[in-house]
């Protein structure tokens, strides 16, 4: 087999890869790009129709999650009966998951044992939820909108492999 | 079967033999295979990201995609006869990721494509791969019976 | 008329009149290109299957080596070929195509020798006029059935061998007197021998005591000393059946000159061909024999060589039964006619 074949077997491959993920180049904002990489912490997002003493509980949810300490940065979106809850774990923690992921459902529903908590460590997740809080921030984007959204991230997270 | 005792004779030539055999340089095999299967892991990570962020995959679902696309390239590269050079220079860093599985049985596919597709191809894909395959899904189901025996009695 | 324990001696002296050797693509790269009549480019030569393209470098050879011998295939009275395949296909493919009545034998990397030696024995007794024996191996063909298909990418330890893409054919004829040509004087048939070593990716040193073997009986039956050889080749025992059979033969007080101790799976491919320990395959040594060492006998480097071809007798289904690996040597003495 001649070497510069090989090379040009290779390239091909290459090109082939770069192509594939050439084609599905969708614009997100700087935020929600980067939250796969960095810690965002960005403020809970709270639909408009509730009340405003009822808002309060996305900061102390917030607060709450991360005051465990293998958490260290947390999205929150609360709507009409869902508390959406993403959060990510300290890479070294990533071991105990499972038990972080029990440790803060059952501390949630304690603390407020009305609310309807989806709670989930899923990068994708976090990336939706900030994703979803950005849009809200919009002045144009809708509150029905917002939810559905809300009701796709909560139906990809309960997915099976 | 044919194990008998060895003769004296047979053991003394086995001996000399010893000694002119070359080793397998287990250190450098073993640090090549640790880059190149780390390597590939890198590669299969940096596809879970690109499926999580550009599709509706959570961490959980992206791993199917991934490795679909892992075994996709494993299979050009096999097609084009180069992964048996990455494997000969590799070892386990390239046999035991799923590109290896891959490889094993797109390589009996091809080779076996001269005895038609039924008995050739059919018969003979899984002539490497179907142990892993075999021995894979009776391992999941002991550990599994383990696990649910366990957990029955409370212990786990 | 037999010499000694197992050793036959030709005084008719039967003559190699001509040769055909023919290769693949890795033979192509390696030292002795120069040597071969045809070398294919693609592995597959233009045809459907491995086993095909087998077939049809014996087939070349044989016709290379008659059309060199100045001959026609109605001359030829015998033909005798073997291989590594299963049930010797490709060698009784390439018979039906030549329409010579045809002997079939199998003696694994030692069948071009055996054939040889079988050969020179008909001719030397009057048995045929003409006869053409050759020996071939395709390493893809046969890689996929005794170890892994060709593109998996197992890795192969540094004692596994490299089996040659090549066949060789010889036409052995009644000695005309012809100076110059070389000739075959005697011949020393091995018995198989194992030392219970049973890893077929270490077919050298499973071979390496055949080897010893068959080359301390020739010397004993023909009672020659070493030195009486310009050059004792072996078939294809690689960098560590050749070292140990080294050791042996000293071990056995047959001290060899070091320089006049070859092995054709050494000569064949260069230092930088991925082959691990060297060549191997029926074609190994039928190749290097034909084709190398006849022509640098042809231009007077040797006058007289001792040709060792080495056979691991193992199938695919006796090393995974654990079996371990019986092997055989024969060899054939060639000399120039003075």
């Amino acid at each position: 087999m001649h070497m510069t074949s090989i090379g040009i077997r290779v390239l091909v491959i290459f090109c082939i890869f770069v192509g594939l993920s050439g084609c599905n180049q969708e614009q997100r904002s700087a935020e929600s790009r980067y939250s796969l990489l960095q810690t965002t912490n960005p403020d809970p997002a709270i639909m408009e129709s509730q009340d405003l003493k009822k808002s309060n509980i996305g900061a102390k949810v917030k607060e709450e999650v991360l005051s465990l300490e293998e958490v260290y940065d947390v999205a929150i979106v609360k709507g009409k009966q869902d508390i959406l809850v993403a959060y990510k774990v300290k890479h070294l923690q990533r071991f105990r998951m499972k038990k972080i992921e029990g440790r803060i459902t059952k501390l949630l529903e304690k603390n407020h044992p009305k609310e309807n908590f989806t709670v989930s460590s899923d990068y994708k997740i976090f990336l939706e939820a900030v994703e979803l809080k950005e849009y809200m921030d919009e002045p144009d984007y809708s509150e029905a909108k917002a939810e559905k959204k809300l009701q796709h991230i909560i139906k990809l997270k309960n997915e099976l492999t | 079967m044919g194990k008998t005792k060895k003769t004296p004779e047979q053991k003394s030539y086995q001996k000399l033999e010893k000694k002119h055999e070359l080793k397998r340089p287990v250190g450098m095999n073993c640090l090549k295979a640790f880059l190149v299967g780390g390597l590939i892991c890198t590669i299969g990570q940096v596809l879970t990201y690109f499926y999580i962020y550009y599709f509706n995959f959570t961490e959980a679902t992206a791993g199917n995609p991934t490795v679909a696309t892992l075994i996709f390239f494993a299979m050009l590269l096999t097609g084009f006869g180069v992964y048996d050079h990455i494997g000969q220079f590799a070892g386990a860093g390239s046999a035991v990721p799923v590109t290896g599985f891959g490889n094993a049985v797109i390589s009996a596919s091809i080779e076996h494509r001269s005895e038609g597709f039924v008995l050739g191809v059919g018969g003979n894909m899984f002539k490497l791969a179907g142990t892993v395959v075999l021995f894979g899904v009776f391992a999941a189901f002991v550990v599994a019976l383990i696990r649910t025996l366990l957990s029955m009695w409370g212990v786990i | 008329m037999l010499k000694g324990k197992q050793s036959w001696v030709f005084p008719k002296r039967p003559a190699i009149v001509s040769t055909g050797v023919t290769g693949g693509p890795f033979e192509a790269k390696g030292k002795l290109a120069e040597d071969f009549d045809i070398l294919h480019e693609d592995l597959t030569m233009g045809k459907q299957s491995f086993e095909k393209a087998h077939c049809l470098l014996l087939e070349e050879a044989i016709e290379i080596a008659i059309e060199k011998g100045e001959a026609k295939k109605e001359d030829i009275q015998f033909m005798i070929a073997g291989d590594l395949i299963n049930q010797i296909t490709p060698s009784s493919f390439a018979a039906r195509k030549m329409e010579i009545p045809y002997f079939g034998i199998f003696g694994a990397c030692s069948t071009s020798m055996e054939g040889l030696a079988l050969a020179s024995f008909i001719i030397n007794y009057g048995g045929a006029k003409k006869v053409v024996t050759a020996a071939s191996s395709h390493n893809a063909a046969v890689e996929k059935q005794f170890r892994y298909p060709t593109e998996y990418g197992g890795q192969k330890p540094p004692t596994a061998q490299w089996t040659v893409t090549g066949a060789g054919a010889a036409v052995v004829t009644e000695n005309s007197g012809q100076k110059g040509l070389p000739v075959t004087t005697s011949a020393t048939i091995g018995k198989v021998i194992d030392m219970g070593l049973s890893d077929p990716f270490n077919m050298g040193g499973a071979m390496a005591p055949a080897a010893a073997d068959t080359i301390l009986a020739h010397f004993n039956d023909m009672d020659l000393d070493p030195s009486y050889y310009d050059l004792i080749v072996t078939g294809d025992l690689g960098k560590i059946g050749q070292e140990t059979t080294y050791e042996l033969l000293k071990n056995a007080g047959l001290a060899l000159e070091r320089e006049a101790f070859k092995d054709c799976g050494l000569m064949i491919y260069k230092e930088d061909q991925p082959v691990q320990s060297g060549g191997s395959g029926a074609g190994c040594s039928a190749t290097v024999v034909y084709g190398h060492l006849i022509n640098e006998m042809k231009r007077g480097t040797y006058k007289k060589i001792l040709m060792v071809a080495t056979g691991a007798l193992l199938s695919p289904l006796s090393f995974q039964q654990k079996e371990t690996i019986p092997c055989v040597a024969h060899a054939v003495a060639i000399e120039i006619q003075d």
